[in-house]
């Protein structure tokens, strides 16, 4: 051994020795310092969570009626902690288990496999040590097949398992929303905060995910204590489940059925296809969300226990008008003639109009090569603005806005040497709620737009390029020659000058059209309740109350301000006045639809608008509210592709105005108004209905026991022959009483109560006798009530 | 045979100028006989740390051997048998003079290699490496384990010739080009069969043990520097172009990467750190561990042996078999640079490297700062044929010592 080898022995011996330092300084690090840290989770190593999940709240209508419950449904489970550690791991049993629940051993196989990056559903995402659901809603056969041989299917569990469901099936999908499997990283990022599990379904859309932290409830969590292999040895502690909270809602399902069966019924009558429709229902004192639909829609059990890619896609697909998108506030356009209250406003409030003043009613309006026409070219001459409201002039409002923008400098856009615009017409529109989301209590809210002269300029800076780029080299993938040169110049000039604020697109604002506006259903609804209760703009509430399984009230959602319309109370009562003319004087838009209307019952303000939308159909709308002279509810009714607003959207707005002062029909909103106290719900959970609890309501034996009907002699105001209610605890007997209502003309304290009996004042023009159940009633006071129904006196029914 | 005085024995001899007669008594019985001049150091450290592996074993399996309604000590006996036979082994590996072994290294090898070619052809595949022979009686057979032996003993050979062959007094230096690659090919025929098993753990013995060698046998500088940066650049492109099975190189990278209490091997060095660091300073007491008793480090009476000793007997105990291991190899190095001839010399180093390589990698691997590679801990985990490769590898460096020294009565 020469000594060159020395050294590197004595090298390797260097080493050797730090290599074992480095071991034993690990090893104390491990032992000595992070000893505590793993001592902890040495105990999470041990222990194993089982989950119970909570029972999750209902969805109650206003009145207790239940539109998303839970029913139980029978889950076979296969416990893979068991299974695995079979010779087989389990193969025998999966065999036997496909021939009793009739679904091919390799699909089980697969779908108890574990999640991975690599392996893809069906699979298993959810804790090893929790049963893998197979079979969700087997008949009580099968699953007897299972519990009884425990030794033929070891490791298989049949069990009874609370699902999602929808008792009126598509009814009002776009605000209940649906759940799926919370997602990994919401597991990560929240999972202890909100007492998520590794399979816990959360609300992903609509109501069930805005008030997922409501309705979700606390899962109960046993904590075994297990070995590596799973083997129980013992329980740590247990937690009971404690199920979520019942959700109240603003939303009746009366007039939201009623609402569905007009929009569905007109959609049918145009020829379906992948025609939209929409409607919005607003408490206008507090903005309340009373219904709220669009079609088409979709059966949210489609969701439960997971949607198939088919099924989403059918959802999404534009071929069938997108049924997942509602376009009540998630979708915005040209909003016509309903705009022409803003215009209005902004006419008296900004610009000094009077409403004795006269303006000409032109049947033209030339504004540089533009000619602006009234609908149909007609002229009415000289008239008030509130007579403009009536006929729905254009060529007056387009004047102010005209104006308004000459006075704002015309084209000029940018700095310059004149005073900074004040572009009353957008400032006015924002007032009132549009181009910002409306608040409402549900996720993606459509915005809308309401571009001013700045918004204009950022636009254009945004896609000047592409206009530019486009005005080069045309549309070439345009087949028709004649269209794409029509789109390249304007895209040659768009590029030039496309900052400018068009003259036609800013006259045009003031009648709703053009493409520096754009608004929702929902927006404009909100608008219209403002003007209609003097000026408060609401926040779109569709959750009244939370309400615990007990009954004890958790919470209640209270009406949510998002400001006041810069507006004066005079103005808006001239406003309103001219809106009532609409359904009720000579000339009036929509007097043909509510020509057998009882306006001098509820009479109606309401705004007809047609919307003209570029390559299709004009868009109906119809904005309202009633009653005109003590409003109580705002509905606005938008169907695309079809026609006038007084053709389609008026009288779908008409039937559900029939629908809740039950005109024909019976009341969904007895009294004409919300319920004013939340339903009850019994201490075991079931559900009283509202009215149920008030000592005014004439007991369902009185109600449903006359049978004698008296057809009334004139007019709609019915006591409609309606089929009379079971009287069982969900739907009560106000939800289908046949009752007449009327409008609340004045109130008293009894007034304020819900049910079916309706108090008036004595000095209304109609006093009716009280029903026999109700004989203690105070003299003063008259019912108006389902049974036995009694004409009313001549003077009330509109000639 | 050499009868050079020991010059260059840095050591003075213990052994006191005597007359004759002592001479020859304690030849027969006393202080110089080859008994008493084995190094008892090393093979106490040894045989106790067996008999600690025993323990570990015991603890690790008694638990499911006896839930599965078995005897619970099989693993205890098993373990205390291995050691036994080993001993035998050992004691032959001492015995025969290792520069007669020299003479029989080319049939070792060879032997080596017909172990691996059979277990290419009748071995059984365990834990996804096609490495064992089953014997009958549940005895298997880890050809690998006696490549380690028989690639010292031959790259010992070839890398310690060159002092032997010429007499002229004057040493050459270090072994020559050729000499390199020849101890290059020989190693890499038995690295080609295991990795065909494949068994990555102990390719990497093999090469490390021969890379250990080159450089202390005095090789040409470059050929060191060479062959590790091919290794560097090996071991990347391995895993740039992912060469290796995805759960071979799962088990490389789980130990950086950062989610280890997921199943896979990931989650036995997670599990096998919690057994650890819940052993504390003093340990939970052999048969207390919480973590072991459970049976939550897959693995733990072979490569997560370590586990065991972390969380039974503590930093006391499982720091103590690393100093325990760190006498052997302190004792190994002694004895290479003791030895007369490059080829004792050569032969300790080789069994040092290997034994470092092996102790380092298991141990790091339990404590989750080194990869996941399936490598026994040397005396302390189960398996024979591990366990035999290792005391015939104690028992050539015994014999390097016994031969060693400026010892005229050597053997």
């Amino acid at each position: 051994m020469n000594d060159r080898m020395r050294i590197r022995v004595l090298l390797l011996r260097v080493l050797v020795l730090s290599l074992l330092a480095t071991l034993g300084a690990r090893l104390w690090v491990l032992q000595v310092l992070d000893n505590d840290h793993y001592r902890q989770v040495a105990e999470t190593n041990r222990v194993r969570e089982v989950v119970t999940p909570a029972t999750r709240g209902m969805i109650l209508d206003d009145r207790g009626q239940p539109l998303v419950r839970n029913r139980t449904s029978l889950v076979i489970s296969v416990n893979r902690s068991t299974t695995d550690r079979q010779a087989d791991h389990g193969k025998a049993v999966l065999t036997r288990l496909a021939t009793v629940i009739g679904t091919p051993a390799d699909e089980l196989t697969r779908r108890i496999r574990f999640c991975t990056a690599q392996v893809k559903p069906p699979c298993w995402n959810g804790s090893p040590y929790q049963p893998v659901p197979v079979a969700k809603d087997v008949s009580p056969q099968q699953a007897l097949a299972v519990i009884e041989h425990p030794d033929r299917f070891p490791g298989v569990s049949a069990d009874l398992q609370a699902v999602r469901e929808y008792p009126h099936g598509s009814l009002a999908a776009h605000e209940l929303g649906y759940l799926a499997p919370v997602t990994q990283d919401q597991l990560d990022k929240q999972g202890d905060e909100k007492g998520y599990h590794l399979n816990s379904l959360i609300g992903v859309a609509g109501l069930e995910s805005t008030y997922d932290d409501e309705l979700r409830g606390t899962d109960g969590v046993e904590r075994l204590e297990v070995d590596r292999f799973g083997r129980v040895a013992g329980t740590a502690s247990t937690t009971a489940p404690v199920s979520g909270d019942h959700l109240v809602l603003n939303l009746d399902l009366g007039v939201q059925q009623a609402t569905e069966q007009a929009l569905q019924d007109t959609i049918n009558q145009l020829g379906g296809g992948n025609r939209t429709a929409s409607a919005v229902v607003l408490d206008v004192r507090t903005g309340g969300v009373v219904a709220m639909a669009s079609l088409p829609s979709y059966d949210p059990s489609v969701f439960v226990g997971g949607v198939s890619e088919q099924d989403y896609r059918a959802l999404s697909d534009p071929a069938n008008g997108i049924p997942l998108l509602s376009r009540a506030y998630q979708g915005s356009g040209a909003a016509g003639s309903t705009f022409k209250v803003v215009s209005t406003a902004v006419a008296m409030q900004n610009l000094g109009a009077k409403g004795d003043q006269l303006f000409d009613c032109a049947p033209t309006l030339q504004i540089g090569d533009q000619v602006f026409h009234n609908f149909d070219g007609e002229s009415a001459g000289p008239i008030t603005l509130h007579r403009a409201l009536v006929i729905s002039c254009d060529v007056i409002f387009d004047q102010f806005a005209y104006d308004s923008w000459l006075a704002d400098g015309g084209l000029r856009n940018g700095r310059g040497p004149y005073s900074p615009p004040k572009e009353y017409f957008a400032r006015m529109s924002e007032a009132m709620g549009f181009g910002k989301a409306t608040g409402l209590d549900l996720p993606g809210e459509a915005e809308g737009s309401v571009v001013d002269r700045a918004g204009a300029r950022a636009i254009w800076e945004e896609l000047k390029d592409s206009y530019c780029r486009r005005a080069k080299n045309g549309y070439p993938e345009e087949r028709d020659p004649v269209k794409a040169e029509r789109f390249r110049k304007y895209a040659a000039e768009a590029c030039v000058d496309g900052y400018l604020y068009n003259a036609g697109a800013a006259t045009q604002f003031a009648i709703g059209q053009g493409q520096y506006l754009s608004l929702s259903p929902l927006q404009l609804a909100t608008a219209y309740a403002a003007i209609a209760n003097g000026g408060t703009l609401w926040k779109p509430t569709l959750a009244k109350a939370a309400v615990a399984p007990d009954g004890r009230v958790v919470r209640t959602f209270q009406p949510r301000k998002a400001g006041t319309l810069p507006v004066s109370p005079e103005i808006l009562a001239y406003i309103r006045g001219g809106l009532r003319g609409v359904t009720t004087e000579g000339g009036g838009t929509a007097t043909g639809v509510f020509a057998d209307w009882p306006s001098d019952i509820v009479p109606i303000a309401a705004k007809t608008g047609t919307a003209e939308v570029e390559g299709k159909g004009d868009t109906s709308w119809f904005a309202s509210f009633a009653p005109a002279d003590d409003p109580r509810f705002a509905v606005v009714v938008t169907i695309p592709d079809s026609g006038t607003g007084a053709e389609y959207a008026g009288p779908v707005a008409k039937r559900i105005y029939q629908a809740i002062y039950g005109v024909g029909q019976a009341a969904a909103m007895p009294g004409g108004k919300p319920p004013g106290s939340l339903p009850k719900i019994n201490r075991d959970g079931t559900i009283a209905a509202t009215s149920a609890a008030d000592p005014f309501t004439p007991s369902p034996a009185v109600s449903t026991a006359s049978t004698s009907r008296t057809v009334p002699p004139v007019g709609t105001i019915v006591a409609a022959p309606v089929s009379a209610p079971g009287p069982g605890p969900v739907t009560g007997p106000s939800a289908g009483g046949p009752l007449a209502v009327l409008p609340a003309l004045s109130t008293t304290a009894d007034a304020a109560r819900t049910g079916p009996a309706l108090a008036t004042g004595a000095t209304g023009p109609a006093v009716w006798h009280p029903p026999p159940g109700n004989a203690g009633r105070p003299a003063a006071v008259g019912v108006l009530s389902s049974a036995p129904s009694r004409a009313p006196p001549a003077g009330t029914a509109r000639p | 045979m050499t009868q050079e005085a020991g010059p260059t024995a840095l050591r003075s001899s213990p052994v006191p100028v005597r007359g004759r007669i002592g001479q020859l008594r304690d030849r027969a019985s006393g202080r110089h006989s080859p008994l008493r001049r084995l190094d008892w150091t090393l093979q106490l450290c040894v045989i106790g740390l067996s008999v600690v592996g025993a323990l570990l074993v015991w603890s690790a399996t008694r638990q499911r051997l006896g839930e599965a309604g078995g005897d619970p000590q099989t693993f205890l006996k098993r373990h205390l048998l291995n050691l036994a036979i080993g001993l035998v082994l050992g004691a032959v590996a001492t015995v025969v003079d290792y520069r007669v072994l020299r003479a029989y290294a080319p049939f070792v090898y060879l032997g080596s290699l017909v172990g691996l070619v059979a277990v290419l052809l009748f071995g059984s595949t365990i834990n996804g490496a096609h490495s064992w022979i089953v014997l009958p009686a549940g005895f298997q057979l880890q050809p690998s384990e006696f490549a380690k032996v028989a690639l010292v003993v031959g790259a010992a050979m070839i890398l310690g010739e060159q002092h032997e062959d010429r007499h002229t007094g004057i040493r050459r230096s270090a072994p020559g080009h050729g000499d390199v690659l020849l101890v290059l090919g020989l190693t890499v025929v038995p690295i080609a069969l295991i990795m065909l098993q494949p068994d990555f753990g102990t390719v990497m013995v093999l090469v490390f043990t021969t890379l250990g060698m080159l450089a202390v046998s005095g090789a040409p500088r470059r050929w060191v520097l060479g062959l590790i940066l091919c290794g560097v650049l090996f071991g990347g492109a391995i895993l740039q172009f992912h060469l290796l099975q995805p759960y071979q190189e799962a088990r490389l990278t789980s130990f950086v990467s950062e989610n280890k209490a997921s199943s896979g091997t990931g989650y036995n060095v997670a599990q096998a750190m919690i057994a650890i660091a819940n052993g504390g300073v003093t340990g939970r007491g052999l048969l207390h561990g919480q973590q072991t008793q459970g049976q939550f480090v897959p693995e733990q009476q072979t490569d997560f042996v370590f586990s065991v000793a972390g969380e039974e007997l503590g930093y006391l105990g499982a720091g103590g078999i690393i100093v325990l291991l760190g006498v052997v190899l302190w004792r190994a190095l002694s004895i290479g640079f003791a030895s007369q001839d490059s080829f004792g010399a050569l032969i300790a180093t080789g069994v040092v490297c290997w034994f470092t390589f092996q102790s380092f990698v298991n141990i790091g691997m339990c404590l989750g700062i080194m990869p996941v590679t399936g490598l026994p801990l040397p005396f302390l985990s189960y398996g024979g044929s591990s366990m035999f490769a290792n005391m015939i590898a104690v028992g050539l460096l015994q014999n390097v010592r016994l031969r060693s020294r400026s010892d005229p009565y050597a053997l």
